[in-house]
C-alpha cells in the first residue's frame, strides 16, 4: 500500500512542521525505546525520483519494522534550503538516533549537520555529495552513500554520441546551476562529448522543471536549427525538452537524453523519443542509506559507499 | 503689517482653464479674515499654493516671515490616520521621542491638553482616532493645527462637521490666536460665522479678487451679489404650502445597530421633513438602516399607501423599490475619485447588459445641465471638481433613478452658496413633484428655511415634532438634548 | 478619434514589445523567424487566459497568488483522467474547467462574504491545491501522450495554434466585458470605491464572487492549454506561474489598488514576459543574468506607465503652454 505510507509521512511532516513532535515520540515509545529512530530527510517530493527513494524507504521498513522506526520528510521545492535546514533541526529536537539526508545544497546544509552531529545524531549523506572542503573546514566526516552522477550522465552521453557523427551539435539543458548532481552530470554530458568530438553550442538551466525546460528548448532549437541532441539533467526536463522537439517539427531528428528513470519516460524510451536515461535506483539509495546509518548505530564504521547507476535505453 | 502678501498669482491644472488669475491678496497679522467665493473659484486652490502642496504657474508670494513652513492649514476633507491613536494624529510630524521610540507619557499629557482646548476633555488620546465621529475628527484635525504654533492658519471649512458649542469654542480658540498676532485665513459658505468672527472678508470668483471689505462695513446681501456675479443665488425661502398627508415614507419604532433605538415617524408625499439633531444622535444611522445599508434589528417601514411592509436587504433593493441616499461623506460614501463625471453620474441608473456611452453621455449632460454643474467635460475625472459641483453628481446620479423617496444626509456640507441655492431649489422641485424628502442637516438656520416639517433625534429616539409655526432655536435645541437627559435619568 | 485613443491606449505597451523582439532579432540570428514566433504563440495561451481573470481581480483591489497552484491541480486532474482513468478528453476538460471554477468559488466566499483578505485566503487555497495536486498525482508526471496534440499544433494558414486563437477571443472578449458592459464598468467603480458603490445600490457582493469564479474557470482553461503544450503534467507544473501572471498584469498597466486595468494590455504584458523569456534563452544569457534583465523589465515597465500617467502628460502641457 503506497498510499496510506505517504499520507502517514504527510501528516507527520506537518505535525512536526507545527512542533507537534511528541505525536511521533508517542508512537515509537510504545514499541520500545531501545528501537532506533531514522529520519530521512529528502529533497523535493514533488519530483517522482525522491518519490521513489522514500516509498522504498518505507517499504523497507515495513519489512524490518522490528528493528527501526522510519520518518520521512520532504520539501517542496529542490531550491528551498531554510526549509531543509529547519527539517534537520525539528528532526534533532524530536531525538531521533540517525538522519539520512539527500542536501538540497552541497555546502549551506553542513551547519545545521554539525549541530545534529553535535547533538548526538548519526548523520548519512546521501544522493548529492556535501562538498568535501566544506565538511573538512567544519571538522565533519559523514560518510556519503549515492551514485556516481558524473559517470551515469557519461553513460547515457556516450549512447547519444553513437548515434551522432564527430562534429556534430547538441546542447544541455542543467538543473539548478547551484546543486551539485546538476553540476556532476552536465561534467559527465560534457565528458561524453569531448571524447567523440561533439560540440556542445548551448548549455542553459531548465530549473528541473518542465516547464521551464520546454521553454529553453524551444528556444535552442529556434536559435541552433542544426542542433542533434537535447542532453537533459533530469526526466522531467527530458519531457519539456520532447514537446518542444515536437513542436518544431524535429521528431526523430533531434535526439533527447533524460536522467533518472521515472515512470512516465518508459514508454517514450520504447518508443525512440527520448534516446536515453540512467536509473540510479533510487529505492534503493534510500535504504543503503539507512542501512548504512544502522550500520554506524550499532557500532560500525562510517565508510563511502558507491551504488550502481544503469543504463536504460530502449529494449 | 501684513503676514502675507500676494502678488499676481496665476495657476491652471489644465492648459487653458485657468483656476487663479493675476490674483492679488493681502493677510495682515493679527487678522481673521474670510475668504469667499462660489463652485470653483479658487479658494482651495489659493490655500494649498499658500501651504506648499501645490506650486502656482506664475506670481510672487511673499512671507513676513519668509519661509512658507509656518503655514498650517486645516483642510476642507478629514485626513485623520484612521489606525493611529488621537495623540498621534495630533502631533503626527513632531512625535516626542527619543532614539527613534516614542516617549508616549509625554505624548499622552501634551495631547490631553490640546484636546481640552477645543473642548474634547472626554475623549481618551490613546483611542484609534477612526473611532470617533467626523465631527470629533475635524476637531482633532483643529486642536493639530493650533497645536503647531503657526504664524499663519489656513482653515477651510472648519466648522462643516461641528456643531453650536463646538463652533463656540473652535471661536473662542480662534480670537485667542488672533490675540497673538497669528493671521487667519477663515475659508467658509456660513455668512453668519463670518459676521461673528472675521475682521474682514476677500471675495473671489473665476481666480481673480472681486472685493475686500470690513466685515463691518458690508450685508451678506452684497457679498452673495459678489459671488455670483450676474446670477444671484437662486433660493425661495418662500415655501408654498402644497402639504398633503398622503404617506411616503412611514418608519415604525426602528431598531439597527448601537445607534437607533426605536425611531419611528412618518414623512409624506410633497413634503420636505427636516432631522434635526446633535452629532452621534443616531440620524445618519437611521437613513443608512432604512436604505438597507447597515442591518436593521427590528421594526417596519412602508412606502406610500402600501401594506405590505418594505425591507430592503441591501441598498440595490432599496434603489429598486425607488428610495435614493445621498451619503454624509461623499469621498467615503459617494465618489468614485478617479473616474469620470459620466461614470459617476449612471453608476446607480445603469442595469443594462452592454454599455451606451451615447445615452450615457446624453443623460449626464441633462442633468448636469439642470443642476448647473461647472466643468470643462464630462469625461473629465471628477476628483477635478470642487465640492459642490461633485455633490451636484451625487445628487444627479438620483434622478436618472424613477426614486419617489430621498434621503439626503447633509446635503449641502462643503458646499458654496451658489451651489446651496441650486440644491434647495431642487429639493423643492422634488417636493412640488410629489415626492418624499427627508433631510438630515446640522445647519439649523438651514433646515428652517427648506423644511415643511422638522423632528428632532436624540440619543438614538425622535424627541420632537416641530411644524413651520412651532419651531425655534431654542425649542429644537432643546429637544436634541432631552434623549440624553432621560437616558441618565432611567439608568440612575 | 477611436483610433487615436486606441494608440494611446494600446501604443506604449505595443512599442516596448516591438523594442524586444528588434533587440532580440539583432542579437540574434534566428530571433526574428517564424518558428520563434509561433513558438512563442504556442506558449503564451495559459499565461493569457489566467492574466484575464487575473487582470479582473486585482481591477476589484483583489490579488490571487492561487493561480499557479490550481493551474497545477487542474492540469494534474485533467491527465489523470484521461491517461489513467480513460476519460473522454472533452469531459476531463470539463471536469478540470469546474475544478479551477470550485477553487475560484472558495477565493470568492473567503474574500467577500468573511472578509478574510484575497491575499491570505489564495496564499491558502495555493498551498491547499498543490497538497492536492500531489496526493492525487501521488507526485508523478502524467503524460497524455498525442491526444492533445490538435490543440497546439499550428494552423497551417495563420501558422498559430488554435489554443492561441481561443486566447486572442477570451482577450477580446475580456475587454469587451471590461470597457462595453454595465457589469465591467461596475466592477471598475468598486475597485475605486466599494462602499459608493453599493450605497449607489448596486449589487457588489456576487460581483466581486463572481470574478474570482471566473478566474478560476479560466485557469481550469489554462490548465488544458498548458498539458498540451506540455503533453503532460506534474504537480510542480505551476510554480512561480503566478508571480508571471501579476507581473504580466502589472506591466500592462492595470493597478494593484483596484480600479484601473486592460485586458489588452495585460494580453501585451504576457507577450513581453514570454518573449524575453525566449530571446534570452536564444541568446544564451547566463541564468541568473535572465532574472536580473527580467525583474529590471518588470520595474521599467511600470515605471514607463507612472510617467504616462501622471508626469509624462503635465510635461506635454507645459510644453503646449509655453509654446502658446
Amino acid at each position: 500500500m503506497k498510499k496510506p505510507g505517504f499520507l502517514k509521512s504527510v501528516l507527520l511532516a506537518a505535525a512536526c512542521a507545527f512542533g507537534l513532535s511528541s505525536c511521533g515520540q508517542q508512537e515509537s515509545d510504545k514499541d520500545g525505546p531501545d528501537k532506533p529512530v531514522v529520519a530521512l530527510v529528502m529533497k523535493s517530493l514533488a519530483n517522482e525520483f525522491f518519490k521513489t527513494m522514500a516509498d522504498g524507504a518505507e517499504a523497507y521498513q515495513k519489512e524490518h519494522a522490528d528493528q527501526f522506526d522510519l520518518i520521512v520528510n520532504g520539501i517542496r521545492n529542490e531550491t528551498d534550503l531554510t526549509a531543509q535546514v529547519n527539517l534537520v533541526e525539528q528532526m534533532v529536537s524530536r531525538g531521533v538516533d540517525a538522519i539520512v539526508i539527500a542536501p538540497a545544497d552541497s555546502k549551506a546544509l553542513a551547519p545545521a549537520l554539525k549541530r545534529a552531529i553535535d547533538a548526538g545524531v548519526t548523520v548519512v549523506n546521501i544522493d548529492n555529495q556535501l562538498d568535501e572542503k566544506v565538511l573538512a573546514e567544519a571538522g565533519l566526516q559523514i560518510p556519503f552513500v549515492g551514485p556516481d552522477n558524473r559517470e551515469g550522465a557519461k553513460m547515457v552521453g556516450e549512447v547519444v554520441a553513437g548515434q551522432l557523427a564527430k562534429g556534430d551539435k547538441v546542447a544541455i539543458i542543467e538543473g539548478v546551476p547551484t546543486a551539485f548532481n546538476a553540476i556532476q552530470r552536465k561534467l559527465g554530458f560534457e565528458d561524453a562529448m569531448k571524447a567523440a568530438g561533439i560540440e556542445v553550442v548551448s548549455s542553459q538551466s531548465g530549473s528541473w522543471e518542465m516547464a521551464k525546460a520546454n521553454t529553453v528548448a524551444a528556444a535552442i532549437l529556434s536559435e541552433h536549427p542544426e542542433v542533434k541532441a537535447l542532453l537533459c539533467a533530469n526526466d522531467s526536463m527530458a519531457l519539456g525538452a520532447v514537446q518542444a522537439v515536437k513542436a518544431a517539427g524535429q521528431t526523430g531528428k533531434v535526439l533527447v537524453a533524460g536522467f533518472d528513470n521515472i515512470s512516465a519516460v518508459g514508454p517514450l524510451v520504447q518508443s525512440g523519443e527520448i534516446a536515453a536515461t540512467a536509473d540510479q535506483h533510487g529505492d534503493e539509495l534510500a535504504i543503503f542509506g539507512i542501512e548504512a546509518a544502522l550500520q554506524i548505530l550499532s557500532g560500525g564504521a562510517a565508510e563511502n559507499q558507491k551504488t550502481r547507476v544503469d543504463l536504460i535505453v530502449k529494449k | 503689517m501684513n503676514a502675507l502678501t500676494i502678488h499676481s498669482l496665476n495657476k491652471s491644472y489644465v492648459p487653458g482653464v485657468p483656476v487663479l488669475k493675476d490674483l492679488d491678496f493681502e493677510l495682515a497679522k493679527g487678522e481673521v479674515h474670510a475668504l469667499v467665493g462660489s463652485n470653483g473659484a479658487g479658494k482651495s486652490t489659493l490655500a494649498k499654493i499658500l501651504t506648499g502642496l501645490i506650486s502656482p504657474n506664475s506670481g510672487k508670494i511673499s512671507f513676513r516671515e519668509g519661509v512658507s513652513e509656518n503655514v498650517v492649514m486645516v483642510l476642507q476633507e478629514l485626513n485623520i490616520i484612521p489606525t493611529l491613536t488621537v495623540a498621534e494624529n495630533l502631533y503626527i510630524n513632531s512625535l516626542p521621542g527619543k532614539f527613534g521610540i516614542i516617549k508616549s507619557a509625554e505624548l499622552l499629557n501634551r495631547a490631553k491638553k490640546a484636546l481640552n482646548k477645543v473642548g474634547l476633555a472626554g475623549i481618551d488620546p490613546a483611542m484609534a482616532a477612526g473611532k470617533l465621529g467626523v465631527g470629533q475628527q475635524q476637531l482633532i484635525e483643529i486642536a493639530a493645527a493650533l497645536e503647531k504654533k503657526s504664524s499663519v492658519l489656513i482653515l477651510d471649512e472648519p466648522t462643516a462637521a461641528l456643531t453650536g458649542p463646538e463652533i463656540e469654542l473652535l471661536f473662542d480658540n480662534i480670537r485667542a490666536l488672533r490675540k497673538k498676532d497669528v493671521a487667519i485665513l477663515y475659508i467658509s459658505h456660513r455668512m453668519d460665522e463670518i459676521a461673528e468672527i472675521c475682521d474682514r472678508v476677500t471675495v473671489i470668483r473665476d481666480g481673480r479678487r472681486i472685493a475686500t471689505h470690513k466685515v463691518a462695513e458690508v450685508e451678506t446681501p452684497q457679498l452673495i451679489r459678489e459671488m455670483a456675479g450676474s446670477e444671484v443665488a437662486a433660493f425661495s425661502s418662500a415655501k408654498q404650502n402644497k402639504r398633503t398627508v398622503e404617506p411616503g415614507l412611514t418608519v415604525k419604532d426602528l431598531h439597527a445597530g448601537e445607534a437607533v433605538k426605536g425611531v419611528s415617524f412618518q414623512a409624506n408625499r410633497g413634503e420636505i421633513l427636516g432631522i434635526a439633531g446633535l452629532i452621534g444622535s443616531g440620524r445618519t444611522e437611521t437613513l443608512r438602516a432604512i436604505f438597507g445599508a447597515d442591518p436593521r434589528s427590528s421594526g417596519e417601514m412602508y412606502r406610500g399607501n402600501q401594506q405590505t411592509a418594505f425591507s430592503p436587504a441591501n441598498p440595490g433593493e432599496a434603489v429598486a423599490a425607488g428610495v435614493a441616499l445621498v451619503p454624509e461623506d461623499r469621498k467615503l460614501d459617494g465618489l468614485l475619485l478617479p473616474l469620470s463625471i459620466t461614470a459617476n453620474t449612471v453608476i446607480a441608473s445603469n442595469r443594462k447588459f452592454v454599455v451606451n456611452e451615447t445615452a450615457d453621455e446624453a443623460a449626464t449632460e441633462k442633468v448636469c445641465r439642470q443642476l448647473a454643474v461647472k466643468c470643462d467635460s464630462l469625461s473629465q475625472a471628477i476628483s477635478d471638481l470642487s465640492g459642490g459641483n461633485q455633490q451636484k453628481i451625487v445628487i444627479a446620479r438620483w434622478l436618472l433613478c424613477d426614486c419617489e423617496i430621498f434621503l439626503f444626509d447633509e446635503p449641502t456640507r462643503g458646499v458654496d452658496v451658489a451651489a446651496k441655492g441650486a440644491i434647495y431649489t431642487l429639493l423643492q422641485q422634488l417636493a412640488d413633484e410629489g415626492k418624499t424628502i427627508v433631510v438630515v442637516s446640522s445647519d439649523l438656520t438651514e433646515l428652517m428655511a427648506i423644511s415643511h416639517r422638522i423632528i428632532v433625534m436624540s440619543n438614538g429616539r425622535i424627541t420632537g415634532e416641530f411644524g413651520p409655526d412651532e419651531w425655534t432655536r431654542e425649542n429644537i435645541t432643546a429637544a436634541a438634548f432631552a434623549g440624553y437627559d432621560s437616558t441618565e435619568r432611567s439608568a440612575a | 478619434m477611436n483610433t487615436k485613443r486606441f494608440l494611446t491606449d494600446y501604443g506604449p505597451m505595443f512599442v516596448i514589445w516591438l523594442i524586444l523582439i528588434f533587440l532580440f532579432g539583432s542579437l540574434s540570428d534566428h530571433f526574428l523567424s517564424s518558428r520563434t514566433l509561433s513558438t512563442i504563440a504556442g506558449q503564451v495561451p495559459p499565461l493569457v487566459l489566467v492574466c484575464c481573470g487575473m487582470t479582473f481581480i486585482l481591477i476589484v483591489a483583489g490579488i490571487d497568488l492561487s493561480v499557479g497552484s490550481v493551474l497545477a491541480f487542474c492540469a494534474t486532474l485533467f491527465c489523470l483522467l484521461i491517461a489513467r482513468a480513460e476519460w473522454a478528453v472533452g469531459v476531463a476538460a470539463i471536469a478540470a474547467i469546474l475544478a479551477g471554477g470550485f477553487f475560484g468559488l472558495i477565493n470568492g466566499l473567503f474574500t467577500v462574504l468573511l472578509r478574510v483578505p484575497s491575499f491570505i485566503v489564495t496564499l491558502g487555497t495555493l498551498k491547499i491545491a498543490f497538497g492536492m495536486a500531489m496526493l492525487i498525482s501521488r507526485s508523478e508526471t502524467l503524460t497524455v501522450g498525442m491526444k492533445l496534440e490538435p490543440l497546439i499544433s499550428p494552423l497551417p494558414g495563420p501558422g498559430v495554434p488554435v489554443s492561441f486563437i481561443v486566447a486572442v477571443l477570451f482577450v477580446i472578449a475580456g475587454q469587451f466585458v471590461l470597457s462595453k458592459t454595465i457589469y465591467g464598468r461596475h466592477l471598475i467603480a468598486i475597485g475605486t470605491n466599494e462602499s459608493a458603490v453599493r450605497l449607489a445600490g448596486v449589487e457588489t457582493t456576487w460581483k466581486k464572487i463572481s470574478v474570482f469564479v471566473v478566474t478560476g474557470l479560466l485557469t481550469g482553461v489554462a490548465a488544458i492549454f498548458f498539458a498540451a503544450r506540455l503533453g503532460g503534467a506534474n504537480a510542480d507544473s505551476g510554480n512561480g506561474f503566478e508571480l508571471s501572471a501579476i507581473a504580466a498584469v502589472v506591466i500592462g498597466g492595470t493597478s494593484l489598488m483596484g480600479g484601473r486595468g486592460s485586458i489588452v494590455n495585460s494580453f501585451l504584458g504576457v507577450l513581453i514576459i514570454l518573449t524575453l523569456d525566449a530571446g534570452l534563452a536564444q541568446v544564451g544569457a547566463d541564468e541568473w543574468v535572465k532574472h536580473v534583465i527580467t525583474g529590471a523589465v518588470i520595474i521599467l515597465a511600470v515605471l514607463l506607465d507612472v510617467l504616462r500617467g501622471g508626469v509624462l502628460p503635465g510635461l506635454a502641457a507645459r510644453i503646449r503652454n509655453y509654446k502658446k
